[in-house]
């Protein structure tokens, strides 16, 4: 179809939990492409988040173990704040909890992004904010706080503003995990629109369900990547 | 720029950074609050050192400087020097006019013999005169008592119309429109103290006595107090220390018991205006001494009117300075111009002056005046005359003349006040720790509830140095809000001092029962929170009723105690407490407050930088 976008080569991912060492991921390896829709099933503490936050330049892989390329580029030479620029503009993060603050308002919570340093700038970002919560039919909620929305509200609000820098690649992770059926219904439908825009999509579920939504699909057991 | 929008947010949505807020203001209020009154006694006593006694000040106790005339033509020759004039000072007892009957009160006073004209050149001594027009009580006493003098010249020229209109005027309106005959009537039954009576009921309203006893007699009346007919004399005699004529005395405004300060700043005259010291004499008794120590001579006295009084605003010498034309006290100290006898010869000896008190030009400092003097004292001594039997003292000897600024002269007094201003702002300073201090704990637990919130900024691309740029501006957020709440509480204080003073010395019987009422409705309220079984709100009301009652209760103990005097005048040299803002000060002080709150911040603002975004965004 087209060039990878994403590599992973044999990521290691250990915790130090006091004296005990939890390997999390062992020896991952996949590749993906731009435009690609991907699921990452796996069950609880299957490292399925943990690989998410290392494809979002969040956290960084145990040193001389495994290494992640975007477009050929490797993370592992990204200085901070390069890294902080990759999150800022390459990726684009979806999660469980919708992780809004709680003091913005929709509107400032879904323009944040924007707003970084190598964001796409104040102005532009309330030009998209409006132009995306608009589509994601929340245009009457835009001075609320999160509080006073629903779930669903909530995640599409969190949706909004992982795309408000128009990032390549969106990372959700459980984005359904905490809605009823329907809701999360509506979530994937958004994801699955903005793919149908041609962005990659990673998401990682626990339910085979919702997986069968992505293009393709990688189970991960173990610390190990294995093909469905 | 994501940080302002948070930071704002921040402070709006909660209460505990307004804590923080508050407590800026407070530390930034209470260090500009009392550097503000230390300053300001700092400047009223160097004020007051410039208005009582100029610049410099040429110092020869005892035997005094003669000649002095031909120094101060030499001094005011010079262009640095605006204006000098000699004093003769010296101590001793004023006899005063009080109480009633022959058992008079004695006081001590600081005499000082001044030449007025160029003595208010030099200090402001014509401004600080207090009295500029007889008081209208005592006006009223003093018209009865000559009445009494003048009685039967007055009632004798009274005619047949004059008593008419005397007597319906202090009828009270009884015999308005009465019959003539009937007044008449009236009239024939009328003894002489009857007239004199009805004279001395109208002395309080000037106007209908003089159209009673007509223009003729009402001149007779006033030909020995031409003070109540023309207000300007009562300045003018303190200007120039005569009365009628005759050399005369002005005493500090606080040598006079007959003076009570009232709360509001005003004076009040004991005796309903009877005890106004300018209408009466006094003796003034001084031991001339010589410089070996020993009396030179019998005790002298003096009897002197009082002219008026002055009020220089320094209770040491309101309480203790009388001014008395030069002459006089040359005479008191045996300072005048007199016979004495040198190698065998009897020579005139030039009258002397203890003082000479000196004010600089516009610019001058008082340093460099002081060498001017200085020198010109040189000139003085070297130019004299050949031919004069009495030669300046030299003032290199050691045991001359010394020259002093003013705020030399009172080292001793200006030194500790300024030690003590320095020793108030080191140890308020401390308050900045305090401040300091409850801004790293109270922005320690915003960073805890806020791990979340970082975790996502980070997820979005926020960098470490953006993290920690939140929590600064946080910081100068609350350190600015707070120096300027703090300035404005602190002019607020400052500038209302002496209201504060004056309700704290006697607080008004509302305020404490507004707090008791105030107690009540708190202790209503937590009484009805503990039916909630909440604790804090009991807690909260409890402490609420105790502090608000305390404070109602300490209150209206205080009125029952008659008050409590803050800032006795007797302590502190001046009768009023400073009420201006040290506006430098304040702003160093503003300024000392943000940074503080902003070094303050970047502690937990590091924190927040190295909270692990992944351990954040799991916080839950």
């Amino acid at each position: 179809m087209s060039s990878p976008i994403l590599e992973a080569r044999e990521l290691h991912k250990t915790y130090h939990l006091g004296q005990v060492d939890v390997p999390v991921l062992a020896g991952c390896s996949f590749t993906i492409n731009a435009g690609e829709f991907v699921a990452v099933l796996g069950s609880s503490g299957s490292g399925k988040s943990t690989l998410l936050h290392l494809l979002g330049g969040l956290d960084r892989p145990d040193p001389d173990s495994g290494d992640i390329l975007h477009n050929g580029e490797s993370l592992s030479t990204y200085t901070a704040s390069r890294l902080d620029r990759y999150r800022a503009e390459t990726v684009g993060f979806v999660f469980q909890f919708y992780h809004l603050l709680p003091e913005l308002n929709v509107m400032e919570n879904a323009m944040l992004p924007g707003l970084v340093p190598s964001g796409i700038g104040s102005q532009a970002a309330r030009v998209r904010a409006e132009l995306l919560l608009n589509q994601f039919g929340l245009a009457h909620r835009l001075e609320h706080r999160p509080r006073e929305l629903s779930g669903g509200e909530r995640q599409r609000t969190a949706i909004a503003r992982a795309l408000v820098n128009d990032p390549p690649i969106l990372l959700a992770d459980e984005p359904t995990g905490n809605l009823d059926e329907k809701t999360g219904g509506e979530i994937l439908d958004l994801l699955t629109a903005s793919h149908e825009q041609g962005r990659t999509i990673i998401m990682v579920t626990h339910d085979e369900t919702i997986a069968e939504r992505a293009d393709r699909c990688v189970r991960i057991s173990d610390g190990v990547l294995l093909p469905r | 720029m994501y940080q302002p929008l948070l930071t704002t947010r921040y402070l709006t949505s909660r209460m505990i950074p307004l804590l923080a807020v508050a407590a800026v203001a407070l530390c930034v209020a209470l260090v500009i609050v009392v550097i503000s009154v230390m300053t300001g006694f700092l400047d009223m006593v160097r004020n007051s050192g410039r208005t009582l006694m100029g610049d410099v000040v040429v110092d020869y106790p005892l035997h005094g400087i003669p000649d002095y005339e031909r120094l101060i033509a030499l001094m005011t020759a010079k262009p640095e020097i605006d204006a000098a004039t000699p004093v003769v000072d010296t101590w001793g007892l004023l006899r005063m006019p009080y109480p009633a009957g022959d058992a008079k009160e004695s006081t001590q006073v600081q005499i000082w013999g001044i030449d007025p004209v160029s003595f208010s050149q030099v200090t402001g001594f014509d401004e600080s005169l207090q009295w500029e027009a007889v008081p209208p009580g005592t006006a009223s006493g003093m018209r009865t008592q000559a009445i009494d003098r003048h009685a039967e010249e007055l009632i004798l020229a009274l005619d047949q119309e004059s008593k008419q209109r005397l007597l319906t005027m202090t009828d009270d309106g009884a015999l308005e429109g009465a019959d003539t005959q009937v007044i008449d009537k009236l009239i024939d039954g009328q003894q002489f103290q009857d007239w004199r009576a009805r004279l001395q009921s109208l002395s309080s309203t000037p106007e209908l006595l003089r159209e009673a006893i007509g223009e003729e007699r009402w001149a007779v009346l006033h030909s020995d107090l031409p003070r109540l007919l023309d207000d300007r004399l009562v300045l003018e005699e303190g200007r120039t220390l005569l009365r009628n004529g005759e050399p005369a005395m002005v005493s500090g405004l606080h040598v006079s018991r007959g003076n009570r300060r009232t709360r509001q700043g005003t004076y009040e005259i004991e005796g309903n205006g009877y005890w106004w010291m300018p209408r009466f004499d006094a003796i003034l008794t001084t031991i001339p001494i010589t410089s070996r120590g020993g009396l030179n001579d019998e005790p002298q006295s003096i009897r002197l009117p009082f002219a008026n009084e002055f009020a220089s605003g320094v209770f040491l010498i309101d309480k203790t300075r009388v001014m008395v034309p030069l002459e006089s006290a040359q005479k008191l100290t045996e300072l005048q111009s007199r016979k004495g006898r040198l190698n065998g010869e009897i020579v005139e000896r030039p009258a002397r002056a203890t003082k000479i008190l000196v004010r600089a030009s516009e610019g001058v400092t008082p340093y460099e005046l002081k060498v001017v003097v200085r020198d010109t004292y040189a000139e003085f001594e070297q130019t004299h005359s050949p031919d004069a039997h009495w030669a300046p003292p030299a003032m290199r000897s050691g045991s001359g003349p010394e020259v002093r600024t003013w705020e030399e002269q009172n080292a001793d007094f200006i030194g500790p006040v300024e030690k003590e201003r320095e020793l108030m702002r080191t140890l308020f300073s401390i308050i900045y720790l305090v401040c300091g201090a409850l801004i790293v704990a109270i922005f320690w637990a915003i960073v805890y509830e806020k791990t979340r919130d970082i975790g996502i900024l980070r997820s979005v691309g926020a960098s470490r140095s953006g993290i920690v740029m939140i929590f600064l501006l946080y910081g100068l957020f609350v350190g600015v809000l707070g120096a300027l709440a703090g300035i404005g509480l602190g002019w607020l204080v400052t500038s209302n001092m002496e209201t504060i003073h004056e309700s704290l010395s006697m607080p008004p019987m509302w305020l404490g029962v507004a707090l008791l009422i105030l107690a009540a409705i708190f202790a209503i309220m937590t009484f009805r929170a503990s039916r909630t079984g909440r604790l804090l709100p009991v807690l909260l009301g409890s402490l609420g009723t105790l502090t608000v009652g305390g404070l109602g209760i300490a209150e209206l103990l205080v009125r029952q105690a008659g008050g409590i005097v803050l800032w006795d005048p007797s302590v502190y040299y001046f009768t009023e407490v400073p009420n201006t803002v040290d506006w430098p000060s304040a702003l160093i002080t503003a300024g000392g407050a943000v940074l503080c709150s902003v070094l303050a911040a970047a502690i937990p603002a590091a924190k927040a930088a190295d909270i692990d975004p992944i351990g954040a965004l799991r916080y839950e």
